[in-house]
């Protein structure tokens, strides 16, 4: 079981997120945040932290390259796998990302059907992985 | 005896005296014929010494044999000796009784008059410098360097002189003249300024650098260079300078700060020419001067404008990219719950309802299709183009299948279309965008548009014609400009005849329409064959 912050701010997205994950009868932990300070916010509190990260890059406010630097500049939370889930295929956005250091980068497909597939196997992978766990 | 004796003596003293007489008289004509003769001796030595000065002046200097021609004149100016070369080069011999005067070309009869006129007077001749007619080698240009002969009695009898064919000399002078006026309406007329400096004294200036600096060609030439040189221009210089003298460049270029009278700058492209001498030793400086501001203020310009289109290209193409992140994105949504209603209602809802449901997601992917072909175009260029043979039918049966059609709409082919050497995504795009707008315009009840193809040397030329609502003649330039719709439609968006420009302008063809009120619009554009 795979404790997982996800950070979106589009309701649909989070909707499709937890379908699939009930669809699926995955029993991870989904954390859910509406923007990169609200994600900070949980991630510095004394919540358990989270065993992956999946990250929209399009947000208001604070965008989730932003996030990602911030992140990756914390001694501690820089060791937590970020997975970018995103619809954007902006080469620029997939360098900056893994220049500051990701776990992944994920388009999302049009249809939902290919969306549970492609959540399925992230999720699949990850259990594979060993964990840094807290 | 005595008288006889007397007799005898009288008579012999007569006889004395008459001996005596005829003695005297013959004396006397002896002593006039020698008087005579001493006389004739006389004007003989004087006529001998005469004609031993005469021998002297002529003979006496080397001038018979010297390879100069030489002359004597008797004083009417005719020729009375001439040695062999003057025979050669005038043509004449004394026996032709020329006179000097009768080979000086008419120009120069006055010139020769005063001339000799100054030649009795002093006695001597100098650089006397007409034209005569030879014989035979036509009209020459001489030089006269002669004097005046005297007999012993101080009378002037002749004249003498040493002739030089200058002919040769002259026109090269003439020549040498030519050229340097020649030289110099270059150098005054060049477009570049030109400085010649002596051991970095200024000598000469040519009238382009003293407008460039505004000053007259007397102020320039008592300035310093550092006077109208910037030091820093003078520091940079100095190096090459030294470089130049040292001998291992022959030349040098550099931009310099040229400062003018009026205390402003201005750039100048300096190139800097050394000049040797036949020793080797440079002796001049050759500077030529271009006055190069409009070139660096464009050349800035251009710096710049090239940045501006830079970062507008990248803002262009994140806006892209950022507009498309946005359309895809409710896209999704719109596809996840589409298929959740289809999921979570099959049961309640009837083929009709499902069909619907099918058909949103059929839509919903064309549209992100063109999102993304949008997107992937505004970010390809020129240089990225794929060609590869596309069949031009093919294309059109592609996109008959996709988009929308309504059903009074007919798509045909007038006749076969060409496979062309193209990218294919860009062919389908261009035709697709055409076909679109065909098809959705038409009010009529019987939609027809035709796609037709005809074959030019260089190009292809297509043709998409409808019978739809037309499209005002003031519109025609503005729908090829982005975001631009003049429909009425909710299909419009307005991008797509700006994409069919920009992609015929990357196959080097062009777009025109011809269009009637109610009646139809015919658009045609042209793609440059590939090789």
């Amino acid at each position: 079981m795979l404790n997982v912050l996800f950070i979106e701010d589009d309701a649909i997205e989070t909707m499709k997120l937890n379908r699939t994950v009930s669809k699926l009868q995955l029993k991870h932990k989904i954390t859910e945040a509406k923007n990169g300070e609200e994600a900070l916010a949980f991630l510095r509190s004394d919540e358990v932290l989270p065993d992956i990260i999946l990250l929209d890059l399009n947000m208001p406010k604070m965008s989730g390259i932003e996030f990602l630097g911030i992140l990756k500049e914390d001694p501690i939370l820089k060791y937590l796998p970020t997975i970018v889930l995103t619809t954007s295929e902006n080469r620029a956005d997939l360098l900056e990302c893994y220049r500051i250091g990701i776990a992944g980068y994920v388009i999302k497909p049009l249809k939902y059907e290919d969306y549970e597939i492609k959540m399925a196997s992230v999720f699949t992978y990850w259990e594979c992985n060993e964990l840094v766990k807290a | 005896m005595e008288n006889k004796e007397i007799v005898l003596l009288k008579k012999a003293l007569e006889r004395q005296k008459k001996a005596r007489k005829q003695a005297e008289n013959i004396l006397e004509k002896k002593s006039k014929e020698l008087y005579d003769t001493l006389i004739q001796l006389k004007e003989a030595n004087r006529i001998l010494e005469n004609l031993l000065d005469d021998e002297s002046s002529q003979m006496g200097n080397v001038f018979v044999n010297m390879v100069d021609p030489y002359i004597v004149m008797d004083l009417k100016g005719k020729m009375i000796k001439m040695n062999t070369a003057a025979e050669e080069f005038l043509g004449y011999t004394i026996e032709d009784d020329i006179l000097l005067s009768d080979l000086v070309h008419p120009e120069y009869k006055e010139y020769s008059k005063n001339s000799f006129s100054a030649l009795y007077a002093t006695g001597v001749i100098k650089r006397f410098r007409p034209r005569i007619f030879t014989k035979e080698k036509g009209l020459k240009y001489i030089e006269i360097n002669g004097s005046i002969i005297k007999d012993s009695s101080g009378k002037s009898i002749a004249a003498q002189g040493v002739l030089r064919d200058i002919t040769y000399e002259s026109e090269m002078k003439s020549l040498l003249d030519l050229q340097r006026k020649r030289l110099n309406i270059i150098v005054e007329n060049s477009p570049l300024g030109i400085l010649l400096t002596v051991k970095g004294e200024l000598i000469k200036s040519n009238k382009t650098i003293q407008e460039m600096l505004g000053y007259s060609e007397d102020e320039l030439m008592v300035l310093q260079t550092q006077d109208f040189i910037s030091l820093e221009s003078l520091k940079a210089s100095q190096e090459l300078r030294d470089e130049m003298y040292a001998g291992n460049i022959h030349h040098f270029s550099l931009n310099k700060k040229y400062l003018r009278k009026n205390g402003t700058f201005f750039s100048a492209k300096t190139t800097v020419n050394a000049v040797h001498n036949n020793k080797g030793l440079l002796e001049y400086e050759v500077a030529l001067i271009e006055d190069i501001t409009n070139e660096l203020e464009l050349e800035e310009e251009k710096i710049q404008l090239v940045k501006d289109l830079e970062s507008s290209n990248k803002g262009l193409q994140e806006y892209a990219h950022i507009v498309s992140h946005d359309l895809k994105s409710p896209l999704r949504s719109i596809s996840a719950l589409t298929t959740w209603m289809y999921e979570d209602y099959k049961d309640k809802l009837d083929d009709n309802g499902v069909f619907n449901l099918k058909m949103m997601q059929e839509k919903v992917e064309s549209m992100d299709k063109l999102i993304d072909g949008i997107l992937k175009y505004s970010t390809i260029k020129s240089d990225n183009l794929d060609n590869s043979s596309v069949d031009v039918n093919e294309v059109v049966k592609e996109i008959t299948d996709i988009i929308y059609i309504p059903d009074h709409v007919r798509v045909v082919a007038v006749n076969t279309l060409p496979t062309i050497f193209a990218d294919r995504t860009k062919i389908h795009q261009l035709i697709q965008n055409f076909l679109s707008n065909a098809v959705v315009h038409i009010e009529q009840k019987n939609g027809l548009v035709e796609v037709g193809c005809v074959e030019r040397p260089k190009y292809w030329e297509f043709s998409i014609k409808d019978n739809g609502v037309g499209i005002p003649k003031e519109y025609h330039e503005k729908i090829f400009k982005i975001f631009q719709s003049i429909g009425n439609k909710e299909r419009s968006t307005g991008i797509g005849l700006s994409i069919v420009k920009k992609i015929i302008d990357l196959y080097e063809g062009k777009v025109w329409l011809e269009s009637e009120i109610g009646k139809g619009t015919t658009f045609f554009f042209t793609l440059k064959k590939q090789k």
